[in-house]
This record gives C-alpha cells, sequence and structure tokens, in this order.
C-alpha cells in the first residue's frame, strides 16, 4: 500500500515537471484516438447501410404507361425467371405517390404541386447478387415495357469508394499522429527522467527493482495515453449521437450503429492506450535504467 | 560474508583493473581497502555490489554468488548491501530527514516505521539539529553522515564505503571513521575505501593494498606504507 502510494505521488510530480509536454502528448493521443474511433465508427456506418442496400432493391424497373397489364406480368415473369434474381416487385402508381408523399412530407408545398400521374409504375428487382446489376440493365434495355432502369449500385459502389478511400487517409492520420504521440511520451519521460537522474541512482543504490523504479513512469504514460482516449471517445461518442439526431442523418444516411459495437470499440481503446502507454513507457526509460 | 576467487577485470579496450584478486573478508570485519587513485579500488567495491562485472573469477557476497547474479537479483544483493559512494549522492531538494526516509520508502516500509526508523538512524549519525536542512545547508562531513545514514536503511549485513572521507579535512574524516566503527561494533561488516594514510596509520585494522590492480598486501593491524 505505502508502494502504491509512493508510485501515484511520483507519476504526479512528474508530471508536474514537464506540463506543457504533458499536455502536448495528451493532445496527440486525444486527436489520434479521435480519427481511429470516428473512421471505425464511420464504416460501420456504412457497412450498415451497404447490408441494408444488399438486402434491398437493387434495380428498379420503369414501366411504360402504355403497355397493359398483361405486358407487365409478362416482364415480371421473365424477369423472375433470372438465375441472378431472388425477387420482383410490382410497385404500383398509386403506392409509388404514397411513397412520394412520405419522402417529402416536410415539402407539403413540392407534394401539392406534383401531379402524381406523371409518377410510373415499376417492377423492383432484388438480386442474389447485387453486382449482378448491369445483367438486368443489359437484358431490359430495347423492351417495349420499359420507360426507364435505374440501379443503386452504381452510387453505393462510388460511395463505398469514397468511405474506403477516406478510411484509409484517416487510418494513416491516425497512425502518423499515434507516432508523434509515441515520441512525446518517450520524450517527456526521458526528460523526467534526465532530471530525476540522481533520485534513480540513489533508489538503485538502495536496492529498488527496475521495476518499481519504472513504475511511476509507466504509471505517467498510462495516465496520458488514457486521459487522451478517453476524452477522445467521449467526443466520438457526441459526435455519434449528433448525427443520429441531425437532419442529414434523416434524408441520406441512417446512423444505425449498435450500442454493443461502440462499447466494444470504446473498450478496444482504452485497453490499446494502456498497452501504448505502457510500451511507450518501457522505450522511454530503458536508457535511464541501463546508465 | 566476502569471497573474491582469482578476480580480474578488465575493460574493453584492454586496461585491467583488478588482477587475479583473491581474497576472503569474514562478518564483522573492520577492512581498510587502500591504494593510489586509479588502483582499483572503486571497481573492488563495484564488484562486490554488481555495479561492473568481473572478467573472470568467483565474487560471494553475503551468501550470493555475484559473478553469477541474474540482474533481477541485483536489488536483493543490494539491499543486504549498505553502499556510500565519494560524492554523498544526496537529493537536493530534500531535507536530511527527507533524505533518509526516502530510502525507506523505496523499500517499502509503513509511515510509522519510517517515522521511528529515520529517527534512529539520525540520532545513529547525530545530525539530530539539522534533521530538516537542506544539503546546501549542510558541511561535507555531515552531508557524508546523511549518506551513511541512509545506506543503514536496510540494516545491511555490509557497509561498503568507497572513499567517504575523501573530501573532508583530516578533523572530520577521524569524525566519519568513528562513526563507522561504531556501526562496526554493532555487527555490520565494514568494508571501507581510502587513501587517506593518516586515518588508516591512526587506526590499525585490517589492511587491503592495491596497487595497479593487484592484491600486494593483506595484513592484520596494517599501516598505509
Amino acid at each position: 500500500m505505502n508502494k502504491l502510494s509512493y508510485v501515484i505521488k511520483n507519476t504526479f510530480i512528474n508530471m508536474r515537471r514537464n506540463p506543457l509536454l504533458v499536455v502536448a502528448t495528451v493532445l496527440a493521443v486525444l486527436v489520434s484516438s479521435f480519427l481511429v474511433f470516428t473512421t471505425l465508427s464511420g464504416r460501420a456506418v456504412v457497412e450498415n447501410n451497404t447490408s441494408r442496400w444488399q438486402n434491398g432493391v437493387h434495380v428498379v424497373v420503369f414501366l411504360d404507361d402504355r403497355v397493359t397489364t398483361t405486358a407487365h406480368k409478362q416482364l415480371q415473369d421473365s424477369l423472375e425467371s433470372y438465375p441472378e434474381v431472388r425477387m420482383v416487385d410490382y410497385f404500383s402508381k398509386a403506392e409509388a405517390a404514397d411513397e412520394f408523399k412520405e419522402l417529402f412530407k416536410d415539402q407539403p408545398e413540392l407534394v401539392q404541386e406534383v401531379d402524381f400521374e406523371i409518377l410510373p409504375s415499376s417492377l423492383r428487382v432484388n438480386l442474389n447478387d447485387p453486382s449482378d446489376y448491369t445483367l438486368i440493365i443489359e437484358r431490359m434495355e430495347g423492351n417495349p415495357a420499359v420507360k426507364e432502369i435505374r440501379a443503386s449500385g452504381e452510387a453505393i459502389e462510388r460511395l463505398l469508394s469514397l468511405t474506403n478511400t477516406l478510411v484509409l487517409a484517416a487510418t494513416v492520420f491516425a497512425i502518423l499522429i499515434a507516432f508523434a504521440a509515441f515520441i512525446l511520451i518517450i520524450n517527456t519521460l526521458r526528460l523526467t527522467a534526465f532530471a530525476k537522474r540522481k533520485e534513480i541512482k540513489v533508489m538503485k543504490l538502495i536496492g529498488a527493482s527496475s521495476t518499481y523504479i519504472r513504475l511511476p513512469f509507466i504509471f505517467e504514460a498510462i495516465f496520458e495515453s488514457l486521459l487522451g482516449t478517453s476524452i477522445a471517445v467521449g467526443l466520438g461518442w457526441g459526435v455519434i449521437q449528433y448525427s443520429k439526431d441531425s437532419v442529414v442523418a434523416e434524408s441520406i444516411f441512417d446512423i444505425t450503429i449498435s450500442d454493443t459495437y461502440l462499447i466494444n470499440l470504446t473498450l478496444g481503446l482504452i485497453l490499446t492506450s494502456i498497452i501504448f502507454g505502457f510500451f511507450a513507457s518501457y522505450v522511454g526509460i530503458r536508457k535511464a535504467l541501463n546508465d | 560474508m566476502i569471497k573474491l576467487d582469482n578476480v580480474s577485470l578488465v575493460f574493453q579496450g584492454g586496461s585491467v583493473a583488478l588482477s587475479n584478486i583473491s581474497t576472503e573478508i569474514t562478518e564483522g570485519d573492520f577492512v581498510y581497502l587502500i591504494g593510489h587513485s586509479g588502483s582499483g579500488k572503486s571497481s573492488f567495491l563495484k564488484l562486490l555490489y554488481r555495479d561492473t562485472y568481473q572478467t573472470k573469477g568467483i565474487i560471494e557476497v553475503v551468501d550470493m554468488e555475484v559473478s553469477s547474479l541474474p540482474k533481477w537479483k541485483i536489488p536483493i544483493l543490494r539491499r543486504k548491501l549498505g553502499i556510500v559512494t565519494q560524492e554523498p549522492q544526496l537529493l537536493e531538494d530534500r531535507t536530511t530527514y527527507e533524505n533518509i526516509s526516502f530510502a525507506l520508502e523505496v523499500l517499502g516500509y509503513d509511515a510509522q516505521e519510517i517515522d521511528s526508523k529515520t529517527s534512529t538512524l539520525i540520532d545513529l549519525v547525530e545530525l539530530q539539529e539539522n534533521a530538516y536542512k537542506f544539503p546546501y545547508q549542510l558541511s561535507g562531513g555531515e552531508q557524508t553522515r546523511v549518506a551513511i545514514a541512509r545506506a543503514l536503511a536496510s540494516n545491511p549485513l555490509v557497509l561498503l564505503c568507497d572513499e567517504p572521507t575523501g573530501n573532508l579535512d583530516p578533523d572530520l574524516s577521524i569524525q566519519i571513521v568513528s562513526l563507522l566503527e561504531k556501526i562496526n561494533r554493532a555487527g555490520t561488516t565494514v568494508l571501507m575505501a581510502t587513501h587517506d594514510s593518516s586515518i588508516v596509520n591512526r587506526r590499525k585494522k585490517r589492511v587491503l593494498e592495491l596497487s595497479d590492480g593487484k592484491l600486494i598486501r593483506d595484513e592484520n593491524e596494517g599501516t598505509y606504507i
């Protein structure tokens, strides 16, 4: 107990020696952890949305109003016969009008001005493999019953490509900042160890173990790392909550991310920050102990 | 208590610090390790508390084979030894009391024990009036006393002193040696490196003399020739 109080007391004495470096270290860890947290959360959100897309409608075949119901039915049968197709749903003009009203319920002026007669009926196609949407487009092109074909695949693929690029860029940036944080922690500890070189020498002569001498430095590095990460995670949770509540989330993207995922991510980051601090302190104090 | 068997220490580059040293110091001895500067006295002591490593030979200190001691056991060895260096190595920002209690704190004593043991040690080295003075407020002799008190914190079996009177005038040197004799009478083995002939000649104790890294003399009740 006495040793623990010695370690804790000395951890804070050490930090008081270089307050600016401690702040710089905490900030670097904070930025790095925040980037990791938001990047991984963002990727999870995109994956959730992609998954919904994969289970949803991949191709919409808008039907020509002049074509008869029989022709619509034949087209649906034809689509359903393709091995790539999992399911085909008929979406009537009335259903299209209802969907429009629901989508633009916040813009009553627009809903009032639209002539719902121009909204076509459609066949909504769900594929076994969403990337096969081009095959359906090729087969449907030139069919007189078809007015227009739209596939969500292209947009989703562009979004995924953009997301992957952003994730990669953020990851590289996070690693660079984490490396800077690592060097800052080592530098802070080395300065402290230099200031305490006589104390360390005396402790070694008295018979203090290396672990005992090292502990205040380990605690300091872990404390700084943990503090930066905790603030970053707190900010990350705040950003996600804000995004969930924001207009953007309602109109473009569904910010669905499970609490379990966020809790695991938080625990993972905190554990990583402890290991990070421990490793940095090990490197930082090694030379001082060997001298 | 201390045994060296054919011990040599050769530094990188080939300079010989100690050559084929064999000797034994028994429990309760008071031994002067003498020789001119550079004769190998400090290297001899450093080998005993594993601050440096022998090139060959076997070293035993307080029933531990120091010559093959794994690194993690060095603190265990040092807790059985008291080490006083020529520079007292006191922490400048702490008082006499705090310098001594620091050692006890490091050794894991609880607050009550630290208080009572620190007071006892301060009494032993007769620094009651200087207990709350900082090192810069103390004379050289008083600083050495603090260093000795700190070295005694672990109740060592052996006290190794590397020229503790090196920076002191004759009167203060005598006071320090008297203190070490007092500690020795209480049962602690004392090995003191010195090149101060007046001390050695005044108190005829066992003398080990080193010259160019060789043990050239081992005399009971020896003098500085």
